[in-house]
């Protein structure tokens, strides 16, 4: 049994689940009916998500006027929403990929999730970007298509269309990921299905998941492929986003900390929304037995440290701003002229949410703390909302030319849109965990042995952990992919 | 010659052969075999449609039907049809002709398109200069709104005719009755029409011509009068000048029309002598703004410290009062005494006494720089006529009121009595190109045409006879007041033939009317004739006398008023030409408004503020002024360099009379203006409550010790110190460190240069010390550019769309980083103090535009490459593949570039010129009207440089030395802006480019702009 845990090693599945047990439990949302939280949270999203698509309509057919931008300040909601939701992303991958080829079973609780938050936060992310052109009608000039518009192409120097690219990258390689990793498990509720046309669809995303040896064997190495491959855009993807501001001239932007910063701070961030997003889907589809206090901590110790990089950042860009002396540097936005400057509240609404608050991570009892964790998640969410504003409307309203200093303030439409895409990211997440197994179904099987709380239990105590008694007459012999895979 | 030859087609034809008229009567030669294809019943019955091409058929003619009645926008292009012999479509004409509309006087050239003018410059052949005003003034002309279409009498529209005869017999009863007629028009300045007006006059004796101009220099005219016994304002020619001393005279601005060109050619540095300039005045003014020296001075003072200077300089005692500032007044006469004849000194103090007191010092010092021979008739109004008309008007005395392109109802102070006393007068005719209040109270309103529409000549000084001529058939049923008057008089000539008779007889003395016309102007010879100094009028001035009455008539207040007239609106003629609305005021970059400007110590004590909101806006409170009985509550500003103690407000706001809602804005000052004169005593001010929105183009003031962006240098550093003297050097350049050792930042490069070894390339010169921040470029770019208005809202919030804009910096009490290190600051205390403006600054003026970076940070930023790089030097911006990302306005250091929030053309919400058949007349056709969700920008015109280049090659020629120009180097009236092409070494802006004043703005971000600036020098030394 290769599959050997320290006794001392926290249960990843609490209570004494079977098999069977699991597949129930992960089923029982997608199989049941909904429950009034489920409606209300979910009608409550849909109306955000009208009302921010009527403020983009609204914004489409009247113009960018409708937003509070001025010549001075040309970005502010708009691009912080966009590396916001970006930065939100970049959990789901890190969990699914990374922790895989790190062999990190805890992962198994989360990363169907954290990878669905990444697609579904990629999607509000993919949005900002389109709709913040003057012109979004012709946004498909972004894309190097071969035109008839002359000799027109694409400008290869600039980070925007870098984005393009490692967005649309990294949401197609996590999308294909995501799915890989739901086919046993669609094929699973296919073969529950009751009613013809729920198995009809899931027939048909199962893409005829036959559970075969082979099967299995070749979604083990595109799973592994696919995880090395999606790894390196762990770390590409919020790098170009912070070349969009690194690569520029404006102080406080053109900063060659960026890239290993902005992805720190993103995985810190996507550390923070899963925390936020598990700490109401476990309660609300009854996952208490799967997301454990061991889950929590273990994210949470990620966040002290991506948090500890953030926080170096901060007061490595701080120390540059003071050191070089220039008084371009002054009102940077982590600095003594922003602190001061209209935006001080901003500053320290930064510094608060992100550095001083998730310092509490390090007493135990509080990152153990299901409560104390969702708190503290949002708080991080909100921080790191406001880095981004911070680096985009601080930077902007101190120019270089002081003629040009100005002001931002959000109209009812930045912030209409804003929590449009919140509630389109919910509307999403929410049909989510009504049609797709939440927890992956054959892979948490794998460690239920190993690391259920009741087999755990039974071994300590002696007792075998293969019910050897009961199902002797029955002749099953237990194969499943577990053992298949430790043959290997 | 008739033809009577006869032509035939055929033999048959000649020989009148019976099958041609068989043939004429049948259409065809043979029978159409009609019946063989529908004749045929049963072939008919048998064929077969069926249902679905029946429904096929049904479907496709209901859809092309549907199509076809779609219609598409029609847009009117009238082709000629028979081409006018002078006009080439694509190719711009230019006349040269002369404004003169009661206020703003210019020798000018028109530029029109097809027909249109679309441009104003100046005539600079006629030595002619152009303001922010009269730039603008070609927008005026299509004014919808506000033109007068047709002639009406109480509103109904009548013949022209009719209304002359009318008028005409009305004039004939009063003239048998002996009622007084008054003739009452702005300042005309044209030879012909006062002809006209004394023919008129000798036709009815009973009419009286007054001249009333709103904004009055009386006060000099009176005391040319008594001393010179001419009455006209006196020339200066400040070009020659070595010190300069003004009370209060804003003479870069609208005093005397202004002589910003003869002062900025006394200022140049490369000469090794500048003026040297001192300015004491109470409100900040452009002039005081560019002065070596500025000395805040409360009007009251400002009386006493001209009689000390007179004191100081002649050494007679006469009365006066012991003023704050009489240690500088000590220093200056020095300094003026030692000038001599060099020195000048003006006064805008707009009475008799105190221009006496100033014409005296200047005849004490033998003045060479006052011109009291050639003088300016630019100004003519007669202030105490006018306050008798009034009088009289109430008294009935009057019987017939004839007005001339003015509007007293809005302008005159006591506009209460003027309209009661309009109600006595029996005829009542308004000849004005404009609606407004006055028109609408006169019996009968009859429209002229606006001056580029009209024919006339003028006569601002001496010796220039301008002319003017028509650039565009009149858009309304108009007739020239010229016309007018000859009819009335029962002369019958047109005021054409009336023109070219007088002209070519009284002043061309034998040369071409064509030439003169051609030109736009003539240069009299100076002869003792045409300078005639009346000396029966003169007066024996003794300003003993007259200081003992300055001194009883200055009544020292609390708070004492300074009314002036902005850059933008100037009198308030042209209040609904929102290209003037949006200019921002070159001092306090507020648009769309007037308000009351006071002192920060003031400010402090009677709780105003001007907090900045955190849209970007400033707010201000409200204050009630009251002069003498009369109140007006007005936005507060708080202006650094106001002298305590007085409040400036800016006549020319505040009109209402058929102005779009948009245009009526601010506070009409009017009221205030007792006795037409400037300053006005005993005024209290007290808070009110209410806030109100200014929309100002820049809030932060100070340059917070970036001075890299600004450089400015005293005369005799420039003179002394080397430039890029480690230690003392007054345009050093920005270093980089670059393998450990420092070079200066524009000697290395991480990109690749251009080409530059072919063509142009285009550089524009930009020098602070000659730019006195008028704006007339602003305006000039408007035009040219199409650059859209967008409203106060819009702009309140920052979204204006100059392509060009003028920054103003005020100094701070700490200037430099090492000041601050000096007096021991932290850093926090050193930006604090950096970024607050002083009490009495310093103002620098930088026009700002598009920088066309070498290497420019825009271009690497655009994801579809909307913006490159062009060959000649220029950043170009093609609107067409923009999708408006806003990343190369972000990343653009000097931000420049201007986005388009919303659609500004055929928007109802932008209800300006772009949104009117009439004022889209204006529009450049060179020039692409943008669409919403575009970024735009300065282009370097490169319409105008690509016509350059077209026409030389076209002529077969290389293009010529210094002939590329941009709109707003053409409009610039000092040459502070000099474009051209620097791989002709011949172009003036070549050795600009190598000048030791040339420097690049933000140079350490090697951006290597096309634009270059030079060091403002002010001559601080001397005194």
């Amino acid at each position: 049994m290769s599959h050997y845990e320290a006794p001392i090693r926290e249960p990843l599945v609490l209570g004494d689940k079977s098999y069977h047990d699991i597949t129930e439990d992960i089923a029982r949302p997608i199989e049941g009916k909904a429950n009034k939280n489920w409606y209300m949270a979910f009608y409550i999203s849909l109306a955000a998500m009208l009302w921010g698509f009527g403020c983009i309509f609204y914004t489409v057919g009247t113009g960018i006027g409708v937003w509070g931008l001025s010549k001075n300040i040309g970005w502010a909601w708009d691009i912080t929403n966009f590396v916001w939701w970006v930065g939100i992303g970049h959990a789901g991958t890190l969990i699914s990929a990374v922790l895989l080829l790190f062999r990190q079973k805890w992962r198994m609780a989360i990363n169907r999730s954290a990878e669905a938050m990444t697609i579904f936060a990629v999607f509000q992310a993919g949005l900002f970007p389109i709709i913040h052109m003057g012109r979004p009608w012709n946004g498909y000039w972004v894309l190097p298509i071969p035109n008839q518009f002359g000799s027109l192409w694409v400008n290869f120097n600039s980070p925007l269309l870098w984005d393009v690219f490692a967005i649309s990258t990294y949401l197609s390689v996590s999308l294909v990921f995501w799915w890989t990793g739901l086919l046993p498990d669609f094929a699973t509720i296919r073969d529950r299905a009751v009613k013809p046309f729920q198995k009809k669809i899931y027939a048909l995303v199962s893409f005829g998941w036959s559970g075969r040896a082979k099967d299995w064997q070749r979604f083990e190495e595109v799973s592994l492929v696919l995880a090395g491959l999606a790894t390196p855009l762990v770390l590409s993807v919020h790098t170009i986003v912070s070349f969009d501001f690194a690569t520029s001239i404006n102080p406080g932007w053109h900063s060659t900390i960026f890239p290993p910063y902005f992805v720190a701070g993103a995985i810190f961030s996507g550390f923070a929304m899963v925390q936020t997003l598990l700490g109401i889907m476990r309660k609300v589809t009854n996952m208490e037995a799967y997301i454990t206090r061991m889950h929590i901590e273990y994210m949470n110790i990620v966040i002290i440290l991506t948090g500890g990089i953030v926080a170096v950042a901060y007061a490595t860009e701080f120390f540059i701003a003071w050191y070089t002396g220039s008084p371009y540097e002054y009102y940077t936005y982590l600095s003594i002229g922003a602190e001061t400057g209209p935006y001080g509240w901003a500053f320290w609404s930064l510094l608060i949410c992100n550095i001083f608050t998730p310092q509490l991570l390090w007493i135990k009892k509080i990152r153990r703390s299901f409560i104390w964790s969702f708190i503290i998640s949002i708080v991080i969410n909100i921080g790191m909302w406001f880095e981004r504003f911070d680096i985009i409307a601080i930077v902007l309203s101190k120019g270089h030319l002081p003629s040009t200093w100005w002001r931002f303030e959000p109209t009812f439409v930045d912030v209409g849109i804003f929590i449009g895409t919140i509630g389109f990211f919910f509307v999403l997440f929410l049909l989510y965990a009504r049609t797709f197994p939440v927890i992956p179904i054959a892979e948490m099987k794998t460690i239920l042995k190993s690391s259920g709380e009741g087999y755990k239990k039974r071994r300590e105590q002696g007792i075998p952990t293969k019910p050897t008694v009961v199902l002797a007459e029955k002749k099953i012999i237990e194969v499943d992919s577990t053992d298949k895979k430790d043959k290997k | 010659m008739a033809s009577n030859k006869k032509y035939w087609k055929s033999v048959e034809e000649l020989k009148d052969s019976p099958i041609v008229e068989t043939l004429s009567k049948n259409e065809f030669v043979e029978e159409i075999a009609t019946d063989k294809f529908l004749g045929d019943k049963e072939t008919l019955e048998n064929s077969s449609t069926t249902r679905r091409d029946f429904l096929k058929y049904v479907g496709f003619t209901t859809a092309a039907a549907s199509l076809a009645a779609c219609e598409g926008p029609v847009k009117k292009s009238i082709p000629y049809v028979v081409k006018p012999n002078d006009t080439i479509p694509g190719v711009a004409d230019w006349y040269a002709s002369s404004m003169a509309d009661g206020y703003d006087f210019a020798n000018i050239l028109v530029k029109t398109r097809e027909g249109r003018p679309i441009q104003i410059m100046p005539n600079k052949e006629a030595n002619g200069t152009t303001s922010a005003r009269v730039q603008a003034a070609v927008l005026s002309l299509y004014d919808e709104n506000l033109r007068l279409k047709e002639p009406t009498k109480n509103n109904e529209v009548i013949g022209w005719n009719q209304a002359e005869d009318e008028i005409k017999k009305a004039l004939v009863s009063l003239k048998n009755a002996n009622k007084p007629v008054v003739l009452l028009t702005g300042t005309l300045a044209s030879p012909s029409t006062h002809k006209i007006i004394e023919e008129f006059v000798s036709a009815y004796p009973n009419v009286k011509h007054v001249i009333y101009d709103a904004v009055s220099e009386n006060g000099v005219l009176e005391a040319m009068q008594a001393m010179h016994g001419k009455r006209a304002l006196p020339n200066y020619h400040l070009d020659k000048a070595k010190t300069i001393v003004s009370f209060g005279a804003d003479f870069l601005g609208d005093f005397h029309g202004g002589f910003e060109k003869s002062y900025i050619n006394g200022r140049k540095p490369e000469t090794g002598n500048m003026s040297y300039h001192v300015q004491f005045e109470s409100n900040m003014s452009l002039t005081g703004a560019n002065s070596d020296k500025r000395v805040v001075v409360k009007p009251s003072n400002q009386v006493y410290a001209l009689l000390n200077l007179y004191k100081a300089i002649t050494g007679e005692s006469v009365s006066s009062k012991v003023t704050p500032v009489d240690a500088e007044i000590k220093k200056l006469a020095t300094e003026l005494k030692k000038a001599g004849s060099k020195g000048v000194v003006l006064t805008g103090l707009n009475d008799k006494n105190s221009q006496l007191v100033a014409l005296a010092i200047n005849k004490a010092l033998n003045s060479e720089i006052i011109d009291t021979d050639n003088t300016l008739n630019i100004r003519q109004g007669n202030d105490a006529e006018v306050i008798q008309l009034v009088k009289d008007m109430k008294a009935g005395k009057v019987g017939g009121l004839l007005t001339y392109n003015i509007d007293p109802v809005y302008t005159l102070p006591n506009t209460a009595d003027f309209s009661e006393g309009l109600k006595k007068v029996s005829l009542k005719v308004a000849l004005s190109t404009d609606n407004n209040a006055s028109v609408d109270a006169m019996e009968y309103a009859l429209p002229t045409p606006h001056f580029l529409e009209s024919w006339g000549d003028t006569q601002f000084d001496e010796v220039t006879y301008g002319l003017a001529q028509p650039t565009i058939q009149p858009l309304f049923n108009t007739r020239q007041f010229q016309d007018v008057l000859l009819n009335l008089t029962g002369n019958s000539t047109d005021y054409y033939e009336y023109l070219k008779t007088y002209a070519t007889n009284t002043v061309l003395n034998g040369g071409s009317w064509n030439t003169a016309l051609h030109n736009g102007f003539y240069k009299k010879e100076i002869t003792n004739a045409t300078i005639e100094t009346n000396t029966e009028t003169q007066e024996s001035v003794l300003i003993a006398n007259v200081a003992s009455q300055l001194v009883r008539a200055t009544k020292a207040s609390a708070f004492e008023l300074n009314l002036y007239t902005k850059t933008g609106l100037g009198d308030g003629k042209q209040a609904n030409n929102p290209w003037l609305q949006e200019f921002p005021d070159p001092i306090t970059r507020a648009s769309w408004d007037n308000y009351l400007t006071i002192s920060m110590a003031d400010a402090k004590e009677l709780d105003f503020s001007n907090p900045v909101k955190d849209n970007g806006a400033i707010n201000g409170d409200y204050a009630k002024v009251s002069v003498n009985g009369q109140e007006v509550v007005v936005p507060v500003m708080i202006q650094p360099g106001q002298a305590k103690g007085s409040i400036g407000l800016a006549l020319g706001f505040g009109k209402t009379f058929g102005l779009k809602e948009e245009m009526q804005v601010g506070v009409n000052a009017y009221p205030l203006y007792a006795n037409m004169n400037n300053i006005q005593y005993n005024v209290s001010i007290e808070k009110v409550s209410g806030t109100h929105e200014f929309a100002c183009t820049q809030v932060q003031k100070t340059i917070a010790g970036r001075h890299d962006i600004l450089k400015v240098a005293s005369l005799k550093e420039y003179n002394t110190v080397a430039p890029k003297d480690h230690h003392h050097g007054w345009n050093k350049p920005a270093y980089v460190s670059y393998d450990h050792q420092e070079v200066e930042a524009n000697t290395i490069d991480i990109w690749d240069e251009h080409n530059r070894d072919m063509g142009h390339h285009f550089n524009l010169s930009i020098d602070l010390t000659s730019c006195t921040g008028c704006g007339a470029c602003v305006i000039a770019c408007h035009a040219e550019n199409n650059v859209p208005v967008v409203g106060k809202k819009e702009v309140r919030v920052g979204r204006d769309m100059h392509w060009l804009r003028i920054d103003r910096y005020y100094s701070s009490e700490v200037e430099t980083r090492e000041d601050a290190k000096e007096l021991g600051l932290g850093r926090g205390d050193m930006y604090k103090a950096l970024e607050t403006e002083a009490e009495n600054p310093e103002v620098t003026f930088q026009p700002m535009m598009c920088q066309h970076c070498n290497h420019a940070p825009c271009e690497t930023v655009c994801p579809v490459a909307a913006t490159s790089h062009g060959r000649q030097g220029q950043n170009q911006m093609a609107y067409n593949r923009c999708v408006g990302t806003r990343y190369c306005a972000n990343n653009c250091p000097y931000r420049v570039r201007r986005f388009n929030w919303f659609n500004y053309a055929n928007n109802e919400e932008f209800d300006f010129n772009m949104n009117n058949e009439y004022g889209k007349m204006v529009l450049n056709p060179d020039v692409t009207v943008r669409s919403r969700g575009v970024m735009e920008k300065c282009s370097m015109c490169i319409q105008m440089t690509q016509a350059t280049i077209l026409k030389a090659k076209r002529e077969g020629r290389a293009v010529n030395t210094d002939e590329f120009e941009t709109a707003c180097s053409s409009a610039c009236t000092t040459g502070a802006l000099v474009f051209g092409d620097i791989n002709n070494k011949e172009d003036k802006v070549t050795a600009l480019v190598e000048d030791k004043r040339a420097y690049n703005v933000l140079d350490y971000l090697q951006t290597k702009p096309n634009v270059i600036y030079q060091v403002k020098i002010k001559n601080t030394n001397e005194a």
